[in-house]
């Protein structure tokens, strides 16, 4: 037994031993360590490509910046005039459309090489074409794009819509059927990338008067070995344009790591970072409060959970760790640019009378339900639409006045309720408790799995709403507890049915996707609890189309067809000039008022997240549409 | 000896061919559609005929309109691919196409495999070290105060879940004491030479704690498994005899009845060695290593069903050689039982 203490000790020992060794690397001030809730998979290809996972799109963005067109802090499109020296748009009579662009001279990349026009196209081609999509590659380029589809189709050997012009001028001409769009001057974004670094030697870009292509042997076959072995990889050698070096990923720590690029062309304000290293590292949602206190990382970034914000705020108020780790914590707030739902199915149902789903928003206290589910850290919203949007913010006043906030007010849904119809119990008597029913007709009825017929031959449906929620959800458990099963649900006659269920089955009954199983294809739910978030590209095109083979493929999924509805989410993003923001902003208003008149879904809450960093770091100002990847360009060390 | 080997191994085939089978068709029950999460994307920025277009022939492509148990047999490689020409399934080396990172199955999984084989490595070695000492110790003085005291921490290590075991430890020995780090396998921002001591002690460092944890979440198991059968053993009458012989202790207990105490246990332990290619889901979310339980996770969450597959469909070959190498393990352990039949 002495002999087995002994080698207990002396395990101990060794452990203790490796702790004191490895304790004296510490974090240093000016190298950002930063903690990333979302797994790093370590795709590093320069765009979406294959993988859109948040950190690799991060690290991706943080080593090549070098576009031409770019969204600024409040998320509007703008021309990057650190990269674009002149850009000129002609329409043309078939519909489509030429961006015609020429990109400054001195331009270089990471390693010093000049950049020129070619760097520009060469991943719009390969985009494009069959050797990409034989690599896995998902696009939309070759929809977009002149001569894109007859390129992949191996019909032609270029992209009559790509032209190189000359070292520094190329031109890009878009279909007409993407056109008119509001934000068109997206499609005029293109990244320098070097294609000797990504695709290999050997592969150049030519133009010879028809359309631009890819020399060499340009197929997925001859590409795969490179193109995989690149993807992957990052070090001292890997060649970017952006504001950091992806200098190292360690697959087996995850962990990524960045060096300030020395050559970097400036962002489009022509700012350079100053901070001289980031690390990312993974953080898991049950440690970071700890990891964070003990220095493994000192930046965690967009804290949504009221809870965590609470404890990220107790940590930046407690003097033990601030002098346990030399330096104490700031923190910056934005609001989310969108928000958690409730999805009504408007097809079926009662959820198909607006009155249901009217009194439904006012039989839920929504400022209460946000204040307890954000912890304080969140607000409503009555429309679709997030308070960081510019469109919001040119409009507060004028939504304020036009928009009907649906308050909470029982007595005001049983109002509706009464109005529309549904006054009757399950015998077709007078109701006074329990479940409300209403005489539909046979049309409305439809196949809903509650309603009753009577022996008179009426048909009587009963207010009781089957609710599609997905497990392990805290926002389910709170709809539950302050709607589907309060007192004023109750005595207002309503019945809410709450059926847990996975997210992916949630999701096939949300789409009707009878692919995957015939009870998926018939409507069976009234109510989804779902999430959503807008980009500053706002675009709901589509989201309220009539067209039954459209419908049938989950492009509406409120099933809501309202004509106005639907011709203004068209109208705002195809049938407005980029130009003319004016019009836009009109359409757009009447939109969200028409939106807040069916009211489709119920924003439930939008949260008020923060980004938590050492208070070393000086002038950091994040944003909803302003990422760390762009705000940590303008942070500085404190002296 | 040569035949029963060859018998088991036809055995292992038609095992494997059935555990495949049914776990393939237990995933594919899970309904969910690949090409729409992965066309989803894109739906936004196209047309919705060009959408749809897009998504049919993803659908062919991936062989999704099939029935079932041709899809089973591609995935096996047993049914030509969706070209109608190649077979191109797990028997010709084709593990998968991992949906969630969007390249082979086998190479996402190499990196994680060795770290769970490292960690696990040194937890099992600790624990057996432990257990099989402290087990034979209670066993020969039963009833004693130290077996009465280990008797009752075991029980609470075997009670309490792995998960809080790791969020105590991890407050005592990170944030109280700060001797580990609290996750991770690598100091962030450390730059060493590949294989260098510096990198394999600050990992050494990293991975402590989870080690520490895991040893002692395994502790109470087999501590009284080891226990158990060793009082069995010192219970037999050839034990007396031996006692009666006048053999010193020392002998009676290792070379008498820890040596007949080995058969049960050896199934046991073998099952941890083989347990080393498994990763802990718990522990390696907790501690934030990469390794088999995380990935098995992620592949889960993300419906990474050829990544999961792929995992499951190694662990069951592993699991079935491993059958194998215990029977013949008897064999060697104790002479009587022939392993031949």
């Amino acid at each position: 037994m002495k002999k087995f203490l002994a080698l207990l000790m002396a395990v101990a020992m060794v452990l203790s031993m490796t702790a004191a060794t490895a304790e004296t690397v510490t974090a240093e001030k000016g190298t950002v360590i930063y903690g990333s809730t979302t797994e790093i998979g370590g795709d590093f290809w320069f765009t979406s490509h294959w993988t859109n996972g948040a950190t690799d799109m991060m690290l991706r963005e943080l080593s090549s910046d070098c576009s031409t067109v770019v969204t600024d802090q409040g998320g509007a499109l703008v021309v990057n005039p650190t990269v674009t020296k002149d850009l000129v748009m002609e329409d043309h009579d078939d519909g489509s459309k030429t961006f015609t662009i020429t990109v400054n001279e001195g331009l270089v990349y990471n390693n010093g090489e000049a950049i020129n026009a070619k760097d520009f196209i060469w991943s719009t081609i390969f985009a494009c074409s069959k050797a990409a999509s034989d690599l896995g590659v998902k696009s939309t380029a070759s929809s977009l794009i002149v001569g894109g589809k007859a390129y992949f189709d191996g019909e032609v050997p270029y992209v009559s819509g790509v032209r190189l012009i000359d070292d520094y001028t190329f031109s890009v001409t878009i279909e007409a059927d993407y056109l008119p769009y509001f934000y068109d001057l997206n499609y005029a974004s293109f990244g320098a990338e070097s294609i000797k670094y990504w695709l290999g030697e050997g592969y150049d870009v030519a133009d010879d008067g028809e359309g631009a292509y890819i020399t060499g042997d340009f197929t997925g076959e001859a590409l795969k070995d490179h193109v995989e072995k690149v993807r992957f990889y990052a070090g001292e050698d890997r060649v970017s344009a952006g504001p950091y070096n992806l200098v190292a990923f360690d697959k087996s720590a995850l962990q990524a790591t960045l060096t300030i690029n020395k050559n970097y062309n400036g962002n489009f304000e022509g700012v350079k970072p100053s901070i001289e290293k980031i690390v990312v590292v993974r953080a898991e949602d049950a440690t970071w409060a700890d990891a964070i206190k003990t220095g493994a990382f000192n930046f965690y970034d967009t804290i949504t959970d009221g809870t965590q914000v609470n404890t990220a705020l107790d940590i930046m108020e407690d003097e033990a760790t601030k002098t346990a780790l030399g330096h104490g914590f700031e923190y910056v707030q934005f609001d989310r640019p969108g928000y958690g739902m409730i999805n009504f199915a408007c097809d079926f149902g009662p959820t198909q009378f607006l009155p249901v789903r009217q009194a439904i928003i006012q039989l839920l206290d929504r400022n209460e339900f946000a204040n307890t589910f954000c912890l304080g850290w969140g607000g409503v919203v009555n429309g679709p639409y997030g308070t960081a949007l510019w469109q919001f913010k040119d409009s507060e006043e004028w939504l304020e006045k036009n928009l009907n906030a649906y308050t909470y007010n029982p007595e005001a849904a049983v109002e509706l309720l009464v109005e529309d119809g549904w006054v009757l119990n399950a015998e077709g008597g007078e109701w006074t408790e329990g479940i409300r029913y209403k005489e539909v007709t046979a049309e409305e009825a439809g196949t809903y799995l509650h309603n009753v017929t009577l022996a008179d031959g009426r048909i009587l449906m009963p207010l009781i709403i089957e609710w599609s929620s997905s497990e392990g959800n805290s926002v389910s458990d709170l709809l539950k507890v302050m709607l589907a099963e309060s007192e004023a649900t109750k005595a207002a006659g309503v019945q809410i049915n709450q059926n847990v269920m996975t997210f992916t089955e949630l999701l096939n009954f949300y789409y009707r996707d009878a692919s995957q199983g015939d009870k998926y294809g018939v409507p069976t739910y009234g109510m989804f609890n779902l999430a959503t978030n807008f980009t500053p590209l706002y675009d709901q095109s589509y989201s309220f189309t009539s067209d039954p083979y459209y419908v049938s493929q989950g492009y509406n999924l409120n099933y809501l067809f309202d004509d106005v509805l639907d011709w203004l989410s068209m109208e705002m993003v195809y049938g407005v000039e980029s130009t003319d923001t004016q019009t836009y902003l009109i359409l757009w208003q009447k939109f969200i008022q028409r939106w807040n008149e069916l009211m489709p879904q119920v924003p439930l809450y939008s949260n008020v997240y923060i980004t938590m960093y050492p208070d070393w770091l000086e002038n950091y100002a994040q944003d909803s549409f302003w990422d760390f990847q762009q705000a940590i360009v303008y942070a500085t060390v404190a002296e | 000896m040569g035949k029963y080997i060859l018998k088991r191994c036809v055995y292992i085939v038609v095992v494997f061919l059935i555990v495949s089978f049914m776990m393939y068709m237990l995933y594919n029950l899970i309904p969910s559609d690949p090409a729409r999460a992965e066309l989803e994307p894109l739906r936004k920025d196209l047309k919705p005929d060009e959408y749809l277009m897009r998504y049919e022939a993803l659908r062919a492509e991936m062989g999704l309109d099939d029935p079932l148990i041709i899809r089973y047999l591609r995935w096996m490689g047993l049914w030509t691919d969706t070209d109608g020409k190649t077979f191109n399934g797990l028997l010709q080396g084709n593990f998968g196409y991992s949906n969630f990172y969007k390249t082979d199955v086998v190479s996402t999984i190499i990196s994680p495999m060795s770290n769970t084989i490292f960690i696990n490595i040194f937890s099992t070695i600790a624990a057996l070290g432990i257990t099989i000492p402290l087990g034979i110790f209670c066993a020969v003085h039963k009833n004693g105060k130290f077996d009465q005291s280990t008797q009752v921490v075991t029980m609470l290590g075997y009670s309490i879940p792995i998960y809080i075991i790791a969020l105590v430890f991890m407050f005592l020995f990170c944030v109280v004491w700060r001797i580990f780090p609290v996750m991770g396998m690598k100091t962030a921002g450390a730059t060493y030479a590949p294989g260098s001591w510096e990198e394999f002690t600050d990992m050494l460092y990293h991975i402590a704690l989870p080690v520490i944890v895991m040893t002692f979440g395994s502790l109470g198991g087999m501590t009284r498994y080891v226990r158990s059968a060793m009082i069995e053993a010192l219970s037999m009458d050839y034990i007396r005899t031996a006692r009666a012989k006048g053999l010193r202790e020392k002998v009676v207990i290792y070379s008498h009845a820890w040596r007949n105490a080995l058969l049960p246990i050896i199934t046991s332990i073998l099952g941890w060695f083989l347990g080393i290619f498994g990763g802990s889901v718990v522990i390696e979310n907790t501690f934030s290593l990469s390794g088999m339980g995380k990935l098995y996770w992620i592949g889960l969450n993300n419906n990474d069903f050829e990544l999961v597959l792929a995992i499951q469909m190694f662990y069951s070959i592993v699991s079935l050689v491993g059958a194998l190498l215990i029977d013949i393990s008897y064999g060697l352990v104790d002479p009587r039982v022939r392993v031949d039949k």
